[in-house]
C-alpha cells in the first residue's frame, strides 16, 4: 500500500469526521457567496441606492469573510484534534514529518476546493430561494431579478481557494509544534481542562457591564460618538466572557461537590469544562455574528417604522393642501379646483375645509407663532370628529407639538405656556393649558384663541392659507394613485399621506430587503457553526454514553443530560445575542427619541422562536444518533 | 444467584461467528468463580452476556431468579447500577472526569449524598492503595491505576454480583496479589458473588471454581481444595493439559 492509498483509505474510513469537517466548510462558502450575489447584484451598483448601503454591504462582507476565516480555522483545528492519535502513531511507524504535512495539506486542498464548489452550487440555489420570498413578500418594484453572478463567483472562489491555502499551510504549522507523546495520548488528552483567570473574569464583568451602562444611559447624538467605544468595549467584554467568565463559572460550580456531584449534572459540568475553550470561540462568533443581525434587522425595521409613523401621524388627513407664500389667490383657487377634481375623477367623495392661517409676533422669543381662531379650529375638528376646544373671552390654549416630530428640545410650548399675548386695548390673554392635537395640519405649536377677541390681535406677520380633505370611505389605493397625480400636478404643494407612505415603503422596500437578507445570513451560519460544533463532538460523546451505559444509565437520565447539553449550547450564545441586541436598540431609539419597544420586542421574539424551533430539530436528530449506539 | 442455561451466542457479521454453544452454569451466592480459557475462547462474550450488555443469541439466563434481559430498558439500567458491578477489560474510564469522580459517578447517578459517596470512594481508594492519585485526570495514571480504579468503581455500590475482566491483567505480582486478596475479602464480607475472567493461575487461585472454556464451550471445571497452593498447581496441570502452553495464558492482554 502506498502512501497516497494510504491516505485516501483514511478518508473514506473517516467519513464522518471528514464530511463534518467538509459540510461546515461548504456551508461557510454558500453563505459567503449568496451575499456576494447581492452584494454584486446589477440593481445595487446603479444610482439609486444610497451609498451607505454599498459602504455597509461592504463591511458586511468583510465581517463575513472575517468569521468564514475563523469558522474554517476552528472546525479545522478540532477536525485535526480528533485525529491527533492518527497522527501519533504514523509518526511512531515511521512516516515523516514531510509526509504527514503533504497528507494534511493535499486533503485540506481537495476538501477545500470540493467545499468551494458545492458552496457556490448550494448558493445559488439558495439565492435563487431568497429571492423568491423577496418578490413576494416586499415592495420592491424594479425587481431583484436573478442573473448570472460572474463577479460574485469569481470573488467567492478567489477568496476561499485563498482561505483554505492559507489555513492548510496554518495547520502544517500547528502539527510541527506537537511532541509526539501528546499526539498519542491525542484525543483522551486533547484540550486539557481549560483555565480562567480571575482577574481576567473580572474585567469581563466590568466591561460588559460598563458598555451597557453607557449604551443604555447616553442620549440623542452621543449615542453616535459612543458608538465605536462601546461595540469595541462590548466585544472585548463578550470574548472574556465566553473565555474565561464562563470557565470561572463553570469550575466554582464543579468545585462545590454538592451541585456537581449530584445526579447527572457531573456528566453535564465535566464535559463543558471540557470542551468550554472550543466552545468558547464558538459562542463568541455566534453571539457577535446574531448581535449584528439582530441589530441590523432591529434597526432597519425601526427606521422604517419612525418614517412612517412620523408621516402617519402628522396629519389625519387624506390629502393636504399649503401654497407656496408668494402664490395669488387666484392661483390658490386654480390649485383646490384641480384637487377637487382629481379626487373627483377618481371617484372619491371628500369633505373639504380650508382656513386662513396667520402668524404673529408676539415677543422677543416667540416671535413667529400662528394663532388660530377656535371656529377654525373646530371646523377643522369636525371632519376627522376630532373633540373641539372652546377657549373663555381671554383664555388661549398652547396645542403642543404631536408626539410624532422628533425634535432635540420640545420646549417650544413650554416657552409659549409662560408669555401673555397683548391685544389692541392693552388686555392680555392668558395661556391655560397645553394640549396635543393632530387636527390642524401644522408643524410647530400654536395658540388657540375665542373668536371674539381674535379680531384685535393686532397685524399678522404673514399670512397663509390651508386646506385638507378627508375621504370618505376610500380605497387606499384610491388615495395612492390620487396622491400619485398630485404629486406630478402640484408637487410640494399637496399631497397625500397614504402616497407618501407608499413612497417610503417602495425606497425602503430594497434596504429592508437587504438588511433582513444580510440578517438572516448571519442567523443562519451562526445556527450552523453550532450544529457543526456540536457534531464534531459527537463520536465522542456517543463513546462517553456508550461507556455510562454499560454502568447502567436510563433513557430519562441520558435524554436530561444530551437535553440540557444541547441547550446550553445553543441558547448561550443567543442569550447573550438577545441582550447584546436589546442594548443595541434601546441605544438606537434613544438616539431617535423614539420608542422602539414594540419593534425590538417583535424581531427579538421572532429571533428566539425560529431558535427554538432550531433547537428542538437538533435535539430530535442528536437525541437519536446518541440513543442508536447505546442500544 | 446466577443461573445460565444452554447459553449461545452467534455473532452475525459477513460471516457469522459462533462464539458460545450451550453454555450451563450455575453460580451461587457468595461463590467466587474464575473463567479461564485461551485467547478468543469466548471469556469476554459471556461477561457480557452476563452483565446485560450483549444479549445471547439462545438460552436462557437468570439472575437471583429474574432473567434482565427481559426487564424494560430504564428497569435494566437501574439493574445494572445497582445489583451488578463490572470491571472491563479496557476499563472504560471517563477522561473528562478525575480519578475520584469517575469512582463515585454510578453513586452520583443515584442521588446519594455527597459525605457518604465521599468517604465511601477514600475508604475504596485506600484499600486500593489509590489515594494519592484521587484528583489525578485518567490520562495522568498509569495502567494498573486505572485498572484499579476500574474496580473501585465497581465496587463502590457494594453490588450483589461483581464480574471483573481480568481485574490483574496490567498489575505486577504484587499489586495483583493485593488486588486478589481484596476482591477476596469483598465475596467473603459482603457474600458478594464474584466472576472474574483471567489469564493469570495465581489469581485465579483465590476463587473457590474455576471454569475453563475453549471454542465457547465449556471444558472442565476444578474446585479449590484446603490449601491454595496445591489449588494453583491443580490450574496450571488444567492449563498444560487443555494444550498450548501456559505462557500464552499468563500474557498481559488489555
Ligand atoms: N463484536 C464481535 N463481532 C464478531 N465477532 C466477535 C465480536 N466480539 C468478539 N468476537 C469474536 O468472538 C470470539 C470470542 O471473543 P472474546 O472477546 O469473547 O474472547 P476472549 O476469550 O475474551 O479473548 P481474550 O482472552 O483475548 O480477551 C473471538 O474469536 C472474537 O473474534
Ligand atoms: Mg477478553
Amino acid at each position: 500500500m502506498t502512501f497516497r492509498q494510504f491516505a485516501f483509505n483514511n478518508v473514506l474510513r473517516n467519513k464522518r469526521l471528514y464530511i463534518a469537517y467538509f459540510l461546515s466548510s461548504m456551508f461557510t462558502v454558500m453563505v459567503f457567496f449568496t451575499f456576494a450575489i447581492f452584494a454584486f447584484h446589477p440593481a445595487f451598483s446603479g444610482g439609486d441606492i444610497n451609498r451607505n448601503i454599498i459602504f455597509g454591504m461592504a463591511v458586511a462582507g468583510g465581517i463575513i469573510y472575517v468569521f468564514s476565516f475563523f469558522f474554517v480555522l476552528y472546525s479545522m483545528s478540532s477536525f485535526l484534534q480528533s485525529r491527533k492519535k492518527e497522527f501519533g502513531l504514523l509518526i511512531m511507524m515511521g512516516a515523516s514529518d514531510r509526509q504527514i504535512r503533504l497528507m494534511v495539506f493535499l486533503e485540506n486542498i481537495l476538501i477545500g476546493f470540493c467545499a468551494t464548489v458545492g458552496g457556490i452550487l448550494g448558493g445559488l440555489i439558495f439565492a435563487k430561494f431568497i429571492l423568491l420570498i423577496a418578490e413576494n413578500v416586499l415592495i420592491i418594484e424594479e425587481s431583484l431579478h436573478f442573473y448570472f453572478p460572474a463577479m460574485a463567483i469569481a470573488v467567492t472562489f478567489g477568496s476561499f481557494l485563498v482561505l483554505f491555502f492559507l489555513i492548510s499551510i496554518f495547520v502544517s504549522f500547528i502539527l510541527r509544534t506537537n511532541k509526539l507523546t501528546d499526539l498519542i495520548k491525542g484525543d483522551k488528552k486533547s484540550k486539557g481542562e481549560p483555565k480562567a483567570s480571575v482577574f481576567l473574569s473580572i474585567i469581563a464583568a466590568i466591561l460588559l457591564i460598563a458598555g451597557y451602562v453607557t449604551a443604555v444611559l447616553v442620549k440623542g447624538i452621543f449615542v453616535v460618538y459612543a458608538m465605536i467605544p462601546v461595540i469595541l468595549v462590548v466585544v472585548i467584554g463578550t470574548y472574556l466572557l465566553f473565555t474565561q467568565l464562563s470557565v470561572f463559572i463553570i469550575r466554582l460550580l464543579k468545585k462545590n461537590k454538592s451541585i456537581f456531584w449530584k445526579k447527572t449534572n457531573m456528566l453535564l459540568f465535566s464535559d463543558l469544562s471540557f470542551r468550554m475553550k472550543d466552545n468558547a470561540r464558538t459562542f463568541f462568533l455566534v453571539a457577535i455574528i446574531s448581535t449584528v443581525a439582530f441589530s441590523a434587522i432591529g434597526s432597519l425595521y425601526g427606521f422604517q417604522s419612525i418614517l412612517t409613523k412620523d408621516v402617519k401621524n402628522s396629519t389625519l388627513y387624506d390629502v393636504t393642501y399649503s401654497p407656496w407664500g408668494d402664490d395669488t389667490k387666484e392661483v390658490i383657487q386654480q390649485d383646490i379646483q384641480k384637487i377637487n377634481a382629481i379626487l373627483e375623477e377618481d371617484n372619491i367623495e371628500a369633505v373639504s375645509e380650508t382656513m386662513d392661517e396667520e402668524i404673529f409676533n408676539i415677543s422677543e422669543q416667540i416671535s413667529s407663532v400662528q394663532i388660530v381662531k377656535a371656529s377654525d379650529y373646530n371646523r377643522f375638528a369636525a371632519l376627522t370628529g376630532k373633540e373641539e376646544l372652546h377657549p373663555a373671552e381671554m383664555e388661549a390654549i398652547v396645542v403642543g407639538q404631536s408626539e410624532a416630530i422628533l425634535t432635540e428640545d420640545t420646549k417650544v410650548d413650554e416657552m409659549m405656556m409662560q408669555e401673555e399675548i397683548q391685544i389692541r386695548d392693552g388686555r392680555e390673554i392668558i395661556p391655560s393649558s397645553i394640549i396635543q392635537s393632530a387636527v390642524l395640519d401644522i408643524y410647530n405649536p400654536y395658540y388657540v384663541v375665542n373668536d371674539s377677541i381674535y379680531g384685535q390681535l393686532g397685524e399678522p406677520v404673514r399670512s397663509d392659507v390651508s386646506a385638507v380633505w378627508a375621504a370618505k370611505d376610500a380605497q387606499e389605493e384610491q388615495i395612492i394613485e390620487v396622491g400619485r397625480k398630485l404629486n406630478e400636478q402640484l408637487e410640494h404643494k399637496a399631497y397625500s399621506i397614504d402616497y407618501s407612505i407608499y413612497e417610503i415603503n417602495k425606497t425602503f422596500g430594497p434596504i429592508l430587503f437587504i438588511g433582513l437578507f444580510i440578517g438572516i445570513v448571519f442567523f443562519v451560519s451562526a445556527g450552523s457553526f453550532l450544529y457543526f460544533r456540536l457534531f464534531t463532538d459527537l463520536d465522542e460523546e456517543k463513546r462517553k454514553f456508550k461507556a455510562i451505559a454499560k454502568i447502567g444509565l436510563t433513557q430519562k437520565e441520558l435524554k436530561k443530560v444530551v437535553n440540557r447539553q444541547v441547550a446550553l449550547l445553543f441558547f448561550s450564545p443567543i442569550v447573550v445575542a438577545l441582550v447584546h441586541g436589546a442594548v443595541a436598540l434601546t441605544a438606537l431609539s434613544h438616539l431617535f427619541n423614539y420608542n422602539l419597544t414594540t419593534e425590538s420586542a417583535l424581531v427579538l421574539g421572532s429571533f428566539t422562536v425560529i431558535q427554538v424551533i432550531y433547537f428542538l430539530i437538533v435535539r430530535f436528530i442528536y437525541v437519536r444518533q446518541v440513543r442508536r449506539t447505546i442500544l | 444467584m446466577l443461573k445460565l442455561t444452554n447459553l449461545g451466542k452467534v455473532y452475525e457479521g459477513k460471516v457469522a461467528y459462533r462464539a458460545l454453544t450451550d453454555i450451563n452454569l450455575e453460580i451461587d451466592k457468595g461463590e467466587f468463580v474464575a473463567i479461564m480459557g485461551p485467547s478468543g475462547s469466548g471469556k469476554t462474550t459471556l461477561l457480557n452476556i452476563i452483565s446485560t450488555n450483549d444479549s445471547p443469541t439462545t438460552g436462557n439466563l437468570e439472575i437471583e431468579g429474574k432473567n434482565p434481559h427481559r426487564l424494560k430498558k430504564n428497569a435494566l439500567a437501574k439493574f445494572r447500577r445497582n445489583e451488578l458491578g463490572f470491571i472491563f477489560q479496557d476499563f472504560n474510564l471517563l477522561h473528562t472526569l478525575t480519578v475520584e469522580e469517575n469512582i463515585v459517578l454510578p453513586l452520583t447517578l443515584d442521588g446519594a449524598s455527597v459525605n457518604e459517596m465521599k468517604e465511601k470512594a477514600g475508604k475504596m481508594a485506600e484499600s486500593l492503595g489509590i489515594t494519592p492519585i484521587m484528583n489525578k485526570r485518567t490520562y495522568e495514571i498509569s495502567g494498573g491505576q486505572a485498572q484499579r480504579v476500574a474496580i473501585a468503581r465497581a465496587m463502590i455500590h457494594q453490588p450483589k454480583l461483581l464480574l471483573a475482566d481480568e481485574p490483574t491483567g496490567n498489575l505486577d505480582s504484587k499489586a495483583a496479589k493485593d488486588v486478589m486478596n481484596m476482591l477476596g475479602n469483598i465475596n467473603k464480607k459482603e457474600e458478594t458473588s464474584l466472576l472474574m475472567v483471567t489469564h493469570d493461575p495465581q489469581a485465579a487461585s483465590y476463587s473457590d471454581r474455576v471454569i475453563f472454556i475453549r471454542d465457547g464451550k465449556l471444558h472442565s471445571e476444578i474446585h479449590r481444595g484446603e490449601s491454595r497452593q496445591a489449588f494453583f498447581q491443580k490450574i496450571i496441570d488444567m492449563l498444560s493439559l487443555m494444550g498450548g502452553n501456559d505462557h500464552d495464558f499468563s500474557s498481559v492482554r488489555i
